[in-house]
């Protein structure tokens, strides 16, 4: 009983410092209404912090803000969860952000907060990956899901001879952007190449070694396999290295998305002769600029966009900059990028 | 000495220092420092608008509380609170009226806590080994039947649930209170929470003096069952999106706060009050760190040495207590 007597007394403390808190944060305001004034600060959320991917982004991001004299805060969840993402938007409505730009995790989860900072006066966008239209005033994006997915395609069947049985290892089955560029995939084999065909889809989960595993368990099964795709910046290294453990380089051909540093070795040595992205430094930049411009009021609804060094991008939609065609990396080229 | 001189002692006796009162320190402690961190952290809108994030994650603390208390675990929760999610969206996509869907949601929500329940009592299994296999069985299920897709077109009356203010005060929050007072009544104040207790001490010695040992866990697996449904609403309400991939890593979130409250994973000892200030300590350390512009790394360095540091000091009571 003495147990329960003491709980009763902490709930009562409880209860006094909720109460002295709230008293003591009278002058404090609404959710609402918090961020009118002061903010300038451009703040930018990565679908998560600690990939190449994102602390490339974040190079580029900073860049632009020092280039443009704006306070940038870079900060997103430590695990890509829409979760997370929601609980920071949130926090930064709080902070007093000027304008609010993420890479969603996913595009309906993340509506209802970034709506809220809309109505709170928060220039709104996206980049990288899109939350719904009516909850951005603005998205930037990298590539097109179809010209990405049209690349890895052509990429692939240069390779191949135009047909074959493909393993595609992905993140995560619900990850919105992948998914499209999977629909995108098959769509082009259907009407370009009717002898390439995805028999399985594997997730890697964003963990390598979880990569490896699926790829050589899955080539182990099925030694027919042409080729890999490995769609995300751990899926496609991990496919190498399973490729490259399993003796197979060289038969089973490999390619994807993934940011070039991580890919030197494998280009070298040839287990992985092409792949596709976009460059996530001048997606940062990118996004810095277009977020300054909403601030400025000065961001044009059609034609072009001058950004910085990378000079004009086009405004493909009213809410829509595009940041250019994705690149092509090979052994040509790959020496002149590190991210 | 007079009396009421000595009176006034014997209550401070009695309030001397608790692991509750050493929690409710820190959670000052942190109010204070957070305070001076960032200047939006003490604010009326804030402080009630973090509350919304520790709503999921605390009522599920509440039955896993009761559940490490009895010297189990529980590492379904967050599988089956994707599986209750999935099925309410999915209901709705299929032509469901919402309604009914979320009565499915909850029943599906209770028959996974029953499950749980009836392999650990009728096959005598450890909690840990059941729990870990429906871990990946529903979440599974949850992904199989989705196909990984996402719903998200859902009702406007169904945002109450998670999105709904009364005045700054958000909605899920009275939902919170009611849950705490009646979990707390329920542990502290009726023959139930006893065995609860008793089962944790000693399970034979329970057993043997009548206490339905079986039957008290049947009914706290399946109630941990309807409050992982309740959570998965407000959730799916809350980000108006139902996916098989939500509540991944709840589970930890959900045993940390509990064993930052000071219930021991040995079972015995345990109390509602400290749950809640485990949970609300966690949410405070994270919602000021994030104003203060810390990022985010850090802050899961920081709650690591606060979990360790719990760890020492929960320790140091236990003994004092034996």
């Amino acid at each position: 009983m003495r147990t329960s007597n003491r709980s009763a007394l902490t709930v009562a403390a409880l209860a006094a410092v909720v109460a002295l808190v709230s008293g003591c944060g009278e002058t404090g305001q609404g959710p609402q209404q918090s961020a009118k004034e002061g903010g300038k600060i451009i703040c930018l959320m990565p679908k998560l912090v600690g990939i190449p991917y994102f602390e490339a982004s974040k190079t580029g991001a900073e860049e632009a803000a020092k280039e443009l004299k704006v306070e940038l805060t870079y900060n997103g969840p430590t695990e890509g969860k829409a979760a997370l993402q929601v609980e920071m938007i949130e926090q930064l409505i709080q902070r007093q952000c000027g304008a609010i730009s993420v890479a969603a995790n996913d595009p309906d989860a993340l509506a209802p907060a970034m709506k809220k900072a809309k109505e709170a006066g928060i220039a709104t966008g996206a980049w990288d990956a899109d939350v719904k239209k009516d909850a951005r005033d603005v998205f930037v994006n990298q590539a097109t899901f179809e010209a990405v997915g049209k690349q890895l395609v052509d990429i692939m069947s240069k390779q191949t001879g135009e047909k074959g049985d493909f393993l595609v290892v992905t993140g995560s089955l619900t990850a919105p952007n992948q998914r499209a560029w999977l629909e995108e995939m098959k769509a082009h084999m259907a009407d370009k190449y009717p002898d390439m065909k995805v028999a399985a889809v594997e997730p890697g989960e964003e963990n390598l070694q979880k990569g490896i595993d699926v790829t050589r368990d899955y080539l182990k099964a099925n030694p027919d396999t042409a080729g890999v795709f490995g769609i995300t910046s751990v899926a496609l290294p991990g496919a190498a290295e399973a490729v490259e453990q399993a003796g197979l380089d060289g038969k089973v051909k490999v390619t994807g998305l993934t940011t070039p540093n991580e890919m030197k070795d494998y280009i070298k040595k040839g287990t992985v002769e092409e792949f596709v992205l976009w460059n996530p430094v001048d997606l940062g930049y990118l996004a810095v600029h277009v977020a300054k411009a909403q601030l400025d009021k000065k961001l044009p609804r059609s034609g072009k966009f001058k950004a910085g060094r990378l000079g004009e991008v086009e405004v493909v939609k009213p809410d829509e900059v595009l940041l250019g065609p994705p690149i092509v990396f090979n052994k040509d080229n790959i020496g002149e990028y590190d991210f | 000495m007079s009396a009421n001189q000595l009176r006034a002692l014997d209550v401070l006796k009695g309030v001397r220092f608790t692991r509750e009162l050493v929690l409710l320190c820190l959670l000052i402690v942190l109010v204070v420092v957070l305070g001076q961190m960032s200047p939006v952290f003490f604010t009326v809108g804030n402080l009630l608008n973090t509350s919304r994030f520790f709503v999921e994650v605390g009522l599920i603390a509440l039955g896993m509380t009761l559940i490490i208390i009895t010297g189990g675990i529980d590492l379904s929760v967050g599988a089956a609170m994707a599986l209750v999610a999935v099925t309410v969206g999915l209901a709705h996509q299929s032509g469901v009226p919402m309604a009914l869907a979320l009565v499915l949601g909850l029943a599906v929500g209770l028959a996974a806590g029953l499950f749980n329940g009836l392999m650990i009592t009728r096959l005598d299994l450890h909690p840990l080994v059941v729990t870990l296999g429906t871990f990946a069985l529903f979440r599974g299920i949850a992904l199989g039947v989705s196909g990984g897709g996402a719903v998200s077109s859902f009702p406007q009356w169904f945002e109450y649930f998670g999105q709904f203010y009364l005045g700054p005060v958000p909605g899920q929050l009275f939902v919170f209170i009611a849950a705490v007072t009646a979990v707390w009544l329920l542990l502290s104040r009726t023959p139930f929470g006893r065995y609860v207790y008793a089962i944790g001490n000693n399970e034979e010695a329970a057993r043997f003096s009548g206490v339905p040992v079986r039957r008290v866990k049947v009914v706290l697996y399946t109630g941990i069952g309807v409050l992982v449904s309740m959570a998965a609403v407000i959730y799916t309400s809350r980000v108006s999106t139902s996916r098989a991939d939500f509540g991944a890593g709840l589970e930890l979130d959900v045993i940390s706060a509990v064993v930052l409250g000071g219930a021991s994973i040995y079972g015995g000892s345990g109390t509602i009050a400290g749950t809640v200030l485990g949970v609300v300590i966690i949410a405070t350390l994270r919602n000021g760190l994030s104003l203060a512009g810390v990022e985010t790394t850090w802050q899961v360095f920081l709650l690591g040495v606060l979990l360790i540091a719990a760890v020492f000091v929960n320790e140091f009571f236990r003994r004092r207590e034996e």
